[in-house]
């Protein structure tokens, strides 16, 4: 089980210059949730996202997570969470273990190749990622998602370059997160296939 | 991610890129070259402007090798990953420039006494001159690495990274060099090696916090 | 200690509101103070024992020069003040300030080779003085290149304040270093805690001026900061409603 977690936002609002990006949005996350953050180009997806992990500034509002004030103490909530962005921080220069051994020091090799043989990578193991495609270099890095025991996921356009069989894994590996307790943001153009997720609308 | 693994990898890709490394030495000693064929070949001129010339190049090629240092994380999400992390950034910036300082001033302290005989430096000030170098360079690096930050983003940072760090680095230059000459007139030269090493104690305590907040102002 | 007025100093609104009653009266006296000390030190101060006429020149050359320092001091406050509590007009003092700072370094090393030139014989030597403003100017420059190099504003204002932070910290120790590098400049004219080594009726003058073209540039900085509060809070009511009640 994972452990549990809740996560408020009330009446949140950013700015980025001159846009007001989700006036005054409020909605929260807990344990088995799986939330869409759905919206236009330039609605604010990531800018939320990266709002609440505290890199984009927040003009108004409050953000609580398991009863603490984010503002004031970021580390619980970063602790507790893995974000994905749309550069998914795969250095060119390692090969896909190394890369895995970067971000989860405390697995064993036995278990990263575990990890890399699920996204079907387990061939190119010793391989840089320079020469490695897109979508083989976002599996090394949703492999991370099923390595470490992070309750809460920020995924940020995670299908992108993703073909159909590692859309269909990510997805049952996002079923079995929820099913143990974890919860899930993610912002994607394209539907779920087969989870359905609460929606957030955010608007231009 | 933990510190540990963060320096690891670190090192690896240093170790992996070091024809970057590697391009800032073969700079260091193309600069140095051009001062006899552009001024004066003879040891008059050369023998007392050689701790100049060298602090010049040594400024000129650590601004090029720190120029680049966070580009690539830049580019593949790993500044995002780092602020996500929980980490301090601060350590973490520390840390890179711990490990990309070693691999850049190792090797030029080994190319160093062939550079100083070529410029007619006398032996006796070559150990000052090493000195200097040892101590002077950390404030080089973790000043350049606050430049380095800020302009991560721009797609031709490099003049701007240029024109914003190099007025900042005329006292670890003046001081250094004071050093050097100092040990050529046979006179007492701790007290400039001091204050070198106090301005890289500085750089050090300050200069990290300066860059993680230019490094969260960069990613978003 | 009432703190009130350092967080009115938050608000872009008030601001732009005591600025307008300030701004314009700051620019008047020094004006007239800057004309009254200036007139005064080249027509009727006594001339030098030694320099004769050419000294005069100090009557701006000193003045500039110590504003351009000061004008980077408090941009160096303002980017902590910025760093630290946030507060949304520093970057805008900041992105004010500069090029007014920037155009004081200038004209000091132009006065100042300008004078150089009798006293000295050559427009330029490496005297310390000399070079720590021309660093001084290239510092200017810096913030003002980041500055103009970054398109987002956030990201920009962050910047500037990181930079004008570092630089003044480097000040001193640049302004030290060079000094005892080479030093061929006459002592600092100006000394608050010691009495003037000159006679009151060259000194006064001199006071006049630099007190003058302290509140110029504190004035026109007013201006530059109002017109981008203008500019930056151009969506707020209160903006709509100020332009149309007042003109621009």
């Amino acid at each position: 089980m994972r452990k549990t977690v809740k996560l408020d936002i009330k009446n949140l609002s950013i700015e980025r210059g001159e846009r007001d990006l989700c006036c005054e949005l409020s909605f929260s996350v807990q344990s088995g949730d799986l939330i869409r953050i759905a919206g236009e180009n330039g609605a604010g997806k990531s800018s939320l996202m990266k709002a609440i992990l505290g890199w984009v500034p927040i003009e108004d509002g409050e953000l609580i997570y398991n009863g603490e004030d984010v503002t004031q103490h970021r580390d619980m909530l970063l602790q507790d969470q893995l974000y994905l962005g749309h550069t998914p921080g795969i250095k060119n220069v390692f090969t896909a273990l190394e890369n895995l051994k970067l971000y989860c020091p405390d697995k064993s090799d036995r278990q990263l190749e575990q990890a890399l043989e699920e996204v079907q990578l387990l061939a190119f193991s010793d391989t840089p990622a320079a020469q490695l495609s897109a979508g083989q270099k976002r599996r090394i890095a949703l492999a991370r998602l099923w390595l470490t025991d992070k309750s809460l996921w920020f995924l940020d356009e995670p299908f992108t370059a993703l073909d159909v069989k590692g859309v269909s894994v990510l997805e049952e590996k996002m079923a079995a997160h929820l099913s143990e307790g974890g919860a899930v943001v993610i912002t994607t153009h394209q539907p779920l296939l087969h989870l359905s997720p609460k929606v957030i609308e955010l608007s231009v | 991610m933990n510190y540990r693994s963060y320096f690891k990898s670190e090192w690896l890709s240093l170790l992996r890129r070091k024809q970057d490394t590697l391009n800032a030495l073969l700079f260091f000693v193309m600069v140095i070259t051009l001062f006899p064929l552009g001024v004066d070949p003879s040891s008059e001129f050369l023998s007392p402007a050689a701790g100049g010339i060298i602090w010049c190049a040594t400024a000129l090629a650590i601004l090029m090798a720190v120029e680049g240092m966070y580009k690539e994380d830049y580019n593949d999400g790993s500044l995002e990953q780092w602020l996500a992390s929980g980490l301090s950034v601060s350590i973490l910036v520390f840390l890179k420039v711990f490990a990309q300082w070693v691999m850049v001033v190792v090797p030029l302290l080994l190319v160093l006494p062939l550079l100083a005989q070529m410029l007619f430096l006398p032996a006796s000030a070559l150990g000052v001159l090493m000195c200097s170098i040892l101590l002077g360079t950390p404030a080089l690096f973790f000043i350049g690495s606050i430049g380095a930050a800020l302009t991560v983003s721009l797609r031709r940072g490099a003049v701007l990274m240029l024109l914003l760090i190099l007025p900042l680095y005329i006292p670890v230059i003046v001081f250094a060099t004071g050093a050097v000459r100092a040990a050529q007139m046979e006179m007492a030269y701790s007290g400039q090696l001091a204050i070198l090493g106090a301005i890289s104690l500085v750089a050090l305590a300050l200069s990290p916090i300066m860059a993680a907040v230019s490094i969260r102002a960069s990613v978003n | 200690m009432n703190w009130t007025w350092f967080h009115k100093l938050g608000s872009p609104k008030w601001f732009y509101q005591w600025a307008s009653n300030w701004g314009g009266r700051c620019v008047y006296v020094g004006l007239a103070l800057l004309l009254v000390g200036v007139v005064w030190g080249l027509g009727f101060a006594p001339q030098d024992y030694q320099q004769g006429n050419s000294f005069r020149i100090i009557y701006i050359h000193v003045p500039v020069a110590v504003l351009a320092q000061s004008c980077y001091l408090a941009m160096g406050v303002a980017g902590f003040v910025s760093l630290v509590w946030q507060m949304k007009l520093a970057p805008v003092f900041i992105k004010s300030v500069a090029p007014v700072g920037a155009i004081m370094a200038l004209i000091a090393l132009v006065s100042g080779a300008i004078w150089g030139k009798p006293t000295w014989g050559t427009w330029w030597v490496w005297d310390a003085r000399l070079t720590s403003v021309l660093v001084l100017f290239l510092l200017y420059m810096g913030v003002m290149a980041i500055q103009n190099a970054l398109d987002d504003q956030v990201f920009a204002d962050k910047a500037v304040a990181v930079v004008s932070l570092v630089g003044v910290i480097n000040l001193p120790i640049i302004k030290y270093s060079v000094e005892w590098w080479n030093t061929l400049h006459q002592p600092a004219t100006f000394k608050l805690t010691e009495k003037p080594s000159m006679p009151m009726e060259m000194w006064l003058p001199l006071l006049f001026s630099a007190i003058g073209l302290y509140l110029f540039a504190a004035g026109v900085s007013m201006w530059r900061m109002q017109t981008e509060v203008l500019m930056r809070e151009r969506k707020a009511n209160w903006v709509k409603k100020e332009v149309l009640e007042h003109g621009i």
